[in-house]
């Protein structure tokens, strides 16, 4: 069993005299990994590889991560600063107040993960291009379509990013690309992989890319052309989106809650999701980022919360009478253990609105330094199991069927104010919610509508950007300028090529 | 494995003590004689005349004439002289036994070189010989803390008093970011030892090899400097047994300055939960503890033989935490073949078992509030302690009491040497050596632990590693007289040496019952469900080294000595795997050539050298995958395979020159000897995970082989036999090391492509709130250890921060108005030793200091700011006109300069009765860290060379004193050695 022999060394003792093989090998033995030498060669194997393109999905909602850059960048969501809680450098807080730079940790860790995932998309259909393997050939396209969906939130976050589809390429050949021409890339891809990728939609291709994820990665596209490049797209949006109506695969659900409940993977509104997992495939941690600590009674959680994201008090109002969804989204007022005892805060401040009993207030007294423990209304839109770990096991929801209804309606509209289908679409989605329908829709009810119906789900930024809002003044917070609609580079990033421009604002 | 272990040390216990107890009476008779100075024949007094071999002797009085009471069977006696040559005469019939010894003995004593020993006077590079008189004493539970301040250029620190907690070593400054930055230890010949597995007690003298043409002969390891541990041997003679015993009283000396119960109460804001705690005295105690120390040795003409068992009972101050360590050791010579075959047999075995408790508790120690009471009847839930639920915050004697830490090491070592003489002056010579260190842990945190093991109703982690390696070595030397006063020495060597690394580690949750704590993790419930979590590893390298060394002596005036090593890792990439490591350095001793006025000796030596150092991690060179998560395949997940990291198949050697200049002297007939050392060490091709861009790269960093680090510095050291009577004497030695540059020259590499961009900061100074606060600035072409932050100005009106607008924009206190605002890393380090005899009183005391280094006082960075009083505890340094969050400046970085009584003692030998059948009997008392001066107002001012937060760049980040710094402990020990 051991390696070490005392012969081995009987012969090693030859050495000094004469000089053989032995005596200077020195080989690498493997023992808890593999190379690739030793992989790939069989179906599960080559399934396991493809996995990895996928796995990055779940650093989506990391703390900083993709989610959160778009959620709490926008008048949704806010990191307020509790005396000396989620300080950490003033990231939070610029995040909100749209001051970021270059060196700080939200946006960079959107890029990490996004390139993360674009490199190993090109690793994977680099080998398996060399394996030239029957099994593996229907997972290019798959590959080309996911790692053009990674460039999608590229293209809307950075903009101005480098177009990488090799794998062993220098890194001195890389060179930036423009925003518009990162746009052509990623229409051409997910055009070309539309006719490539599977049509099916069941158990095979749930969290995977097939037609009608590619679809609705192609309205996004289209939806927001004319801020990517200059150019609206609204009739190829529409298109795109009835393309995903039209496929009969999805439809509104009874109910709301049931979207975001802990088991949503039957939801038939969900269309690519990423299959959080408790046990398997952790990150979706909302639950430990929004909660106050004293919560983890509430929900008999197995770790104690962090305190931290929580709605913008002037979002949290913007809800009309009778939405269902305001209750649904958020968590306010009193708080009690699962045994149904009133909890407190055993750190109260002294000016803390109602005291040590744990209230949640929509108020937000100030973004810092001294926001109160209990301020703001907390995230509740995702279901919290009881004992449910910082891993939730809700799948989320990153293209969902009422996005794409809304989206749709949203194309018409443009193109036609009085469009009837999109006022029937609006009023759906409206009923749903519990509210009368509406007679007309108007640049600021549909932005409503999206947020109240979207919250948390990543496209809030996008949305406010293509309203035209988003540097408008807010909580806490001045107007900015125009170029903040795109995030810097990494600093990292721009130290490393010395041909890389930065994005204007951040120079 | 366990079993056979303790079965081995206790049977050589067993041994020891049987052959003990058969050896004690013997016959006696009186030897007299006078001991003269060589030169003018005057009496030298205070001479030391002993039994060779055992401890039985006495000193010359003011004629020089001594009488002394020897065995029966003594057959050498020994006579020595500070400053002057030992001498070794054999006994005859005669009872008078006179003796002559010459001046300049310091140029006789042995100084162990690797592969072999040299005459001190021989010694061309730069290399500090300690022998066992002069290690550091009192309450020393590591072979570091014996060296502690006495070698010019090593710095050996460790912040706070955790009996746990290793001991950080640099030689020289930092010359690595990414290797191994501590020194190579050589045990008795075995490169790349645990200290773990070496008593203090065993120890005879420790070689710490400083230059590189004195550590190139370890090639690829000597880079971070090499220590030599040499353990005591057996002389032949009379055998001999000697106990030596001491029992030690530890209390904290320091900690930090809270708000007491009624201070707290009276500020603003703050929760008075209507109890009086002082929480660091919960926390603590009067750690006693016991160390034995028993040895047998003695031989004959052809066997020589030592063993030894050493056992530890340490408490440590905190409650929970202390170790116990059971060491054996055996080293035996027999000689065969008329003399020409020498067989040399060393095994050892340690077993300890360590409480590690938390250091998690200190940080807890210092917010928890002071008004809280540590326990509470109505909370059953928590076990009747007193908990709050706030973010961060827990109970620290809860802490300490409901959980369990533990570790159990268990090192074996043994090798076997033989030494053949083939003709007159040529020996060949095999080794073999392997060691084994196994490290169990056990961990558990009770259901009613609100701070882990509630959440998870019981947790329990297990881990089992085993680090091992097997050494095979042959070599050749040749010994010649050229001619009349010159001599050439000759090393021709082959090594190898494979090492293997393996581990399993188990962690589960959910648990019925507390009862079987980490005993039954098939009780946790969590594997049930998928939460319980398994994991292993195993990994493996080899080194092979051919290597040889020529020393040359001309008339004792000319010294050469030339090595080189051509050594091979598995590590590395195919064409990069062998490097060439030369060392060379000369000598000439000036007052041969010219009469110097004042001088006895001087010296003057230069050496260059080259040395290497190794990656830490194997595989770096190849692509390697593993599992990478799980994928969600066809409705059930999938285990997904990715690659693990970057691949660089041109990984190579870090690579170190350096050229080192000394002066030896000595003065006033040998009672004063020094030496000056300039040292100036490049270490290029560092060894680094290197950011890189991703795209292309798979990942953000990749070990790469990039940049440079110089560091040039000063050392003297000087001894000085400053009263010499028969009554009273009185040596006092100093040691003091000036590093006067450590400079980060470049972490770029523009023909590769990769441009480091100037500066990173790094070092995050961490929740809450203060994450994305890196403290450190690395910086191309500037100073290591830069501290990095805004500049604090003051508090304005309404209680907020006020910083200084650097950039000069009109807009203070943002991110791009950070500067320097400190330095981590010591400019200067002293070592002052006196001892002293009167009679048959001894005393000690050494003062250790550290200069130059600023230290991030992170408990003020975090725990002065009065708004969180409603939930903490804050300093007392706090300003109450704050009302800002806390937020990190040059407010919170402190000079660490600090001057230390490290230790003192006071000892006395008995006079003894004829017929005694003890030969040596002396009591001591030893009082450790008696004072510390210095005007840091943290636990510890000790310097801190590296930081765990920093990942890769961990040794260029010094300088940042955590918040779970393990109390500073005041240590008491009564002593007592015995020799039979």
């Amino acid at each position: 069993m051991k390696k070490f022999v005392l012969i081995k060394m009987m012969v090693l003792t030859m050495c000094l005299a004469i000089v053989n093989q032995s005596c200077t090998d020195l080989d690498e033995e493997l023992f808890s990994e593999v190379t690739a030498d030793n992989f790939f060669q069989t179906d599960e194997e080559f399934i396991s590889a493809l996995g990895a393109a996928y796995t990055t999905l779940y650093g989506m909602y990391n703390t900083p991560g993709v989610i959160g850059a778009q959620e709490i960048s926008s008048r949704h969501m806010v990191v307020p600063t509790r005396g000396q809680d989620w300080f950490d450098g003033g990231v939070w807080q610029r995040l909100h107040l749209q001051e970021w730079n270059a060196e700080d940790a939200a946006p960079n860790a959107a890029w990490g993960t996004l390139f993360g995932g674009v490199t190993t998309c090109n690793r994977l259909i680099f080998q398996f291009e060399q394996l030239n393997n029957p099994s593996t050939t229907p997972f290019l396209s798959e590959l080309r379509g996911l790692r053009a969906i990674y460039y999608y939130w590229l293209l809307d976050m950075f903009g101005n990013v480098p177009i990488v589809t090799a794998f062993d390429v220098d890194a001195s050949s890389i060179t930036q690309s423009s925003r518009a021409e990162v746009y052509q890339f990623v229409e051409s891809e997910l055009t070309d992989a539309l006719q490539n990728v599977t049509g099916a939609k069941d158990g095979s291709t749930y969290g995977r890319v097939n037609k009608d994820v590619i679809n609705t990665a192609l309205t996004k596209l289209y939806l927001n052309a004319e801020v990517y490049t200059g150019t609206a797209q609204w009739a190829k949006a529409a298109a795109a989106a009835q393309a995903v109506i039209g496929s009969g695969n999805y439809s509104l659900s009874g109910t709301y809650a049931e979207n975001f409940k802990t088991d949503n993977s039957g939801s038939s509104e969900m269309i690519f999701a990423i299959p959080y997992d408790k046990v398997f495939a952790g990150g979706f941690v909302v639950v430990a980022q929004t909660l106050h600590y004293a919560s983890q009674a509430t929900y008999d959680l197995t770790f104690q919360p962090w305190n931290g994201w929580s709605t913008v008090e002037d979002f949290y109002n913007s809800y009309e009478e009778g939405d269902i969804r305001q209750a649904a989204n958020h968590i306010t007022g009193p708080q009690f253990s699962s045994g149904g005892v009133r909890l407190t805060d055993d750190g109260a401040e002294p000016f803390d609105i109602d005291g040590p009993p744990l209230t949640f207030t929509p108020e937000i007294n100030e973004l810092g330094p001294n926001a109160c423990r209990q301020c703001g209304a907390r995230v509740g839109k995702y279901e919290f199991a009881l004992g449910a770990t910082p891993n939730l096991d809700n799948d989320f929801p990153l293209f969902r069927y009422s996005d794409v209804v809304l989206m749709r309606a949203e194309a018409l509209w443009r193109q036609n104010p009085a469009d009837a289908e999109a006022l029937d679409w609006v009023n759906q989605i409206r009923a749903r919610a519990g509210l009368a329908p509406a007679t007309e829709i108007t640049a600021e009810s549909l932005l409503d509508e999206r947020g109240h119906e979207l919250f948390m789900e990543g496209h809030a930024r996008t949305d406010e950007i293509r309203f035209g809002v988003f540097t408008n003044a807010g909580f806490d917070k001045a107007e900015q300028e125009a170029c903040k609609e795109l995030f810097p580079l990494p600093q990292s990033e721009i130290d490393a090529n010395a041909n890389f421009t930065q994005n204007p604002c951040y120079n | 494995m366990k079993l056979k272990v303790d079965f081995l040390s206790r049977g050589l216990l067993t041994l020891i003590l049987a052959i003990a107890i058969s050896s004690f009476t013997f016959a006696q008779r009186t030897i007299t004689g006078t001991v003269t100075d060589a030169a003018n024949g005057e009496p030298l007094i205070s001479a030391t005349v002993v039994v060779l071999g055992t401890s039985t002797g006495t000193i010359t009085d003011f004629d020089g004439n001594y009488s002394l009471e020897v065995p029966a069977d003594a057959t050498q006696i020994e006579f020595s002289y500070t400053g002057y040559a030992t001498s070794v005469l054999p006994l005859g019939a005669d009872n008078v036994l006179n003796a002559t010894l010459s001046a300049g003995a310091l140029l006789d004593e042995i100084v162990v070189t690797g592969y072999g020993t040299q005459k001190a006077k021989e010694v061309t590079s730069a290399i500090t010989s300690v022998k066992a008189e002069d290690f550091n004493q009192g309450n020393v539970q590591s072979p570091s803390q014996l060296l502690q301040g006495k070698v010019a250029g090593l710095n050996i620190a460790r912040s706070g008093g955790n009996p746990n907690q290793a001991f950080q070593i640099r030689l020289r400054g930092v010359g690595t970011a990414g290797a191994n930055a501590s020194p190579l230890i050589v045990i008795d010949g075995v490169p790349g030892g645990t200290l773990q597995s070496v008593d203090p007690n065993d120890i005879a003298s420790m070689d710490v090899l400083k230059d590189g043409s004195a550590a190139a002969i370890y090639g690829t390891r000597g880079a971070a400097g090499v220590i030599i541990i040499t353990t005591k041997k057996g002389q032949a003679g009379t055998s001999k047994v000697d106990y030596n015993g001491f029992v030690s009283f530890d209390n904290r000396s320091n900690t930090v300055d809270v708000l007491s119960a009624d201070e707290y109460r009276a500020f603003p804001g703050s929760s008075d939960q209507g109890s009086a705690t002082d929480w660091f005295e919960e926390l603590t105690r009067t750690g006693i503890s016991h160390v034995h120390n028993l040895s047998l040795s003695g031989g004959s003409k052809s066997t020589t033989y030592r063993v030894s068992a050493n056992y530890r009972d340490i408490q440590g101050v905190a409650i929970r935490t202390g170790f116990d360590r059971l060491n054996a050791r055996m080293n035996l010579t027999q000689k065969a073949l008329n003399d020409k075959l020498t067989l040399t047999a060393n095994v050892s075995t340690t077993t300890e078992n360590k409480d590690l408790g938390f250091d998690y508790a200190f940080r807890q120690a210092t917010i928890y509030n002071p008004t809280s009471p540590v326990r509470d009847a109505n909370r059953p839930e928590y076990d009747g302690y007193a908990q709050q639920i706030l973010f961060d915050y827990y109970n620290p004697v809860a802490i300490m009491e409901q959980n369990i830490n533990q570790e159990q090491v268990r090192t074996l070592t043994y090798n076997l040497r033989g030494s053949y003489e083939l003709v007159d002056g040529l020996n060949f010579g095999l080794f073999f050596s392997e060691q084994k260190t196994s490290e169990s842990d056990f961990t558990y945190f009770d259901k009613n632990d609100l701070w882990q093991g509630a959440n998870r109703n019981g947790l329990a982690q297990l881990g089992d590693q085993e680090f091992s390696d097997q050494l095979f070595e042959s070599t050749l030397t040749y010994d010649v007289d050229l001619d009349a006063g010159k001599t050439l020495k000759l090393l021709a060597g082959y090594s190898y040496q494979e090492f293997v690394n393996e581990g399993v580690f188990v962690t589960g949750g959910d648990f019925l019952t507390d009862a079987f704590t980490f005993n039954n993790i098939s009780a946790a419930q969590d594997f049930a469900n998928g939460l319980g979590s398994v994991g292993s590893y195993k990994n493996s390298n080899k080194l092979i080294a051919f290597f040889g060394r020529a020393n040359l002596n001309i008339d004792d005036t000319y010294y050469v000595q030339g090595s080189i090593r051509r050594e091979g890792s598995s590590k590395f990439g195919r064409d990069e795997q062998w490097g060439i490591f030369p060392g060379l350095s000369a000598g000439v001793v000036l007052t041969k050539l010219a009469d110097i006025p004042a001088f006895d000796n001087l010296k003057l030596r230069a050496g260059y050298g080259v040395t290497g150092n190794p990656p830490v991690d194997s595989y770096l060179s190849q692509q390697r995958f593993g599992p990478t998560g799980n994928f969600f395949f066809n409705g059930a997940f999938t285990s997904s395979f990715g690659p693990i990291s970057n691949a660089n198949p041109n990984l190579r050697w870090e690579r170190k020159t350096d050229i080192s200049v000394g002066l030896d002297f000595s003065l006033m007939d040998y009672r004063l000897n020094g030496s000056v050392d300039f040292f100036d060490n490049t270490t290029s091709d560092l060894l680094l995970d290197f950011p890189v861009p991703s795209p292309p790269n798979l990942f953000g960093s990749t070990q790469l082989n990039i940049g440079e680090i110089k560091s040039t510095g000063l050392e003297l050291a000087v001894d000085f036999a400053a009263v010499q009577n028969s009554g009273f004497t009185w040596n006092t030695g100093i040691s003091w090391t000036s590093y006067l540059q450590n400079k980060l020259v470049s972490l770029s590499d523009s023909d590769a492509g990769f441009d480091f961009g100037g500066s990173r900061d790094i070092s995050n100074l961490g929740a809450p709130g203060q994450n994305n606060t890196p403290l450190i600035r690395i910086e191309e072409g500037a100073d290591i250890g830069q501290i990095w932050g805004l500049v604090y100005e003051g508090i304005s009106g309404d209680g907020l921060w006020q910083f200084a607008d650097t950039n000069g924009d009109g807009m203070p206190g943002e991110n791009n108005d950070r500067a320097v605002i400190g330095s981590g890393l010591p400019t200067g380090q002293l070592g002052w030793n006196n001892s002293f005899t009167f009679g048959n009183f001894d005393a000690n005391f050494f003062l250790r200091g550290t200069f130059g280094h600023d230290l991030v006082n992170t408990f003020r960075a975090f725990y002065e700011a009065p708004n969180q009083i409603g939930s903490y505890n804050i300093l007392s340094s706090s300003d109450p006109a704050l009302t800002d969050s806390p937020k990190f400046s040059s407010f919170h970085v402190e000079s660490g300069n600090f001057l230390r009584l490290d230790n003192a003692s006071i000892g006395y030998t008995l006079d003894l009765p004829d017929g005694s059948s003890f030969n040596k009997v002396r009591l001591y008392v030893t009082a450790n860290n008696l004072f510390t001066i210095t005007d840091y107002q943290g636990v510890d001012p000790e310097a801190r060379l590296s930081d765990g937060n920093a990942g890769q760049f961990g040794p260029l980040s010094p300088g940042i004193d955590r918040r779970d710094t393990y109390f500073a402990v005041r240590s008491f020990s009564i002593g007592v050695n015995l020799g039979f």
